[in-house]
């Protein structure tokens, strides 16, 4: 049996006239962790968008767990254990922190309830002393820590990160990047989309740089990091 | 290949991380947007002390800067000036450690002397890891055998992961700092 979680094959997807992918191949396994690297604009959080059925890709073809998803609706992504921690983070404002985790709990699918609501308290205890606050109390990195506890309350087998610590003080970037450490640990197949490529290729064990919607490194994220020229081209500022 | 560099480079992260939380900080007592918080501050020097001294510094010199010695001439000049800063990384803390018990004791009267005292390490800090960054690392690339990295790899592997700390208690040291730092420097009030 297979153990691929999620694959893109030779994706297209543009916004409007733009022609945003460009033929892009992608594919994670089970317990697999992926650094999704590259400038701004060059279409990362664009592929991911377009695997979740977020946008639409007009070419290509999407598989979950091996069955064609390239026309299903997010939520059935979704339902198939691939839990999204969207750019911007996407809270319920109006919720507290106890809803915005409650709304989100079920077990995994093959029946797993690993990630309860008490182990989530454990791995972010700052939401314990915010439990009963709302969503828009919560300062970024209270929100980012919410964001990813809602995902882990989905008991996923895939978590997608889509710049996890964007905007965020450098301290509380490097929490998040722990955490993130600790949670690969039990298992769980990791994308994490993000410019800091130092964090993400110490998490992830492969790595892969877009340039203008193409793939122009994929490999290890050891390969990465021994290649100072590769990182200066495609990534330095 | 090289994780010994993946792991000093880390290292570097999280303390840069926590110099910048540092200055931050200060910056918003002088502004008049935080109060002062002692306990904090001297988490955050214990940080920036206990880890450098007691894991970092000790793999650099006992092992990069060890074989990097006997194979680069270039490298000579940045080893000695490293390994001298590194014997003096402990008065260097010291001063800063004092300032804060000085700042603590004046009150306000003390907050110039510690802003310069933390001012003058931050400055030291930087040109320290640039020097091993921007130096170090592109002549070890450069001049180190595949047995070198080899011995190196395996010495700093051997040490699990050392930024947590030998039973987790550093990065439990940083979790509370991250968690007690008031926004948007952490996740405080």
């Amino acid at each position: 049996m297979s153990n691929m979680l999620l694959e893109a094959k030779e994706l297209h997807t543009y916004y409007g006239a733009s022609h945003i992918l460009h033929g892009i191949d992608f594919n994670i396994r089970q317990g697999e962790g992926i650094a999704l690297m590259g400038r701004n604009g060059m279409g990362k959080s664009t592929l991911i968008k377009s695997m979740l059925g977020i946008v639409r890709p007009k070419h290509g073809r999407i598989l979950v767990r091996g069955d064609d998803f390239t026309k299903a609706p997010t939520y059935r992504t979704a339902q198939r254990g691939i839990a999204y921690v969207p750019e911007g983070r996407g809270i319920f404002p109006n919720l507290s922190v106890r809803e915005n985790l409650q709304m989100s709990a079920r077990c995994g699918i093959d029946g797993q309830r690993n990630w309860t609501f008490d182990r989530v308290m454990e791995t972010f205890p700052r939401l314990g002393e915010r439990i009963n606050n709302g969503g828009w109390q919560l300062s970024g990195g209270e929100q980012q820590m919410l964001t990813i506890g809602r995902a882990l309350m989905t008991n996923p087998d895939l978590l997608i990160l889509d710049e996890a610590t964007e905007g965020l003080a450098p301290l509380i970037a490097m929490e998040i990047w722990r955490i993130v450490k600790e949670i690969r640990k039990t298992g769980i197949a990791t994308v994490i989309v993000d410019k800091n490529h130092g964090a993400v290729t110490s998490i992830c064990d492969r790595a892969m740089i877009l340039v203008k919607g193409e793939v122009v490194f994929s490999g290890s994220s050891d390969e990465v990091r021994a290649n100072p020229e590769l990182i200066q081209k495609h990534l330095g500022v | 290949m090289n994780k010994s560099l993946d792991i000093i480079h880390d290292e570097h992260r999280a303390l840069a991380a926590m110099l910048g939380g540092m200055n931050a900080l200060v910056a918003g007592i002088e502004a008049g947007r935080l109060k002062p918080d002692f306990d904090l501050l001297a988490d955050m020097i214990r940080y920036i002390d206990e880890v450098p001294e007691v894991v970092h510094h000790p793999k650099e010199d006992q092992y990069l800067f060890a074989k990097l010695r006997l194979r680069s001439a270039d490298a000579l000049p940045y080893i000695e000036q490293l390994e001298v800063e590194h014997v003096q990384g402990e008065a260097r803390i010291a001063l800063l450690r004092s300032a804060l018990e000085a700042y603590r004791k004046a009150g306000e009267a003390g907050f110039a002397g510690f802003k310069m005292a933390l001012a003058t390490f931050l400055e030291q800090e930087w040109r320290h890891m640039n020097t091993e960054e921007n130096h170090i690392f592109p002549l070890a690339r450069k001049h180190l055998t595949d047995e070198d990295w080899a011995e190196i790899d395996a010495a700093f592997l051997a040490n699990g992961n050392p930024w947590e700390g030998p039973a987790g208690e550093y990065a439990a040291l940083f979790s509370k700092i991250v968690n007690t730092a008031p926004a948007p420097v952490g996740l405080g009030n």
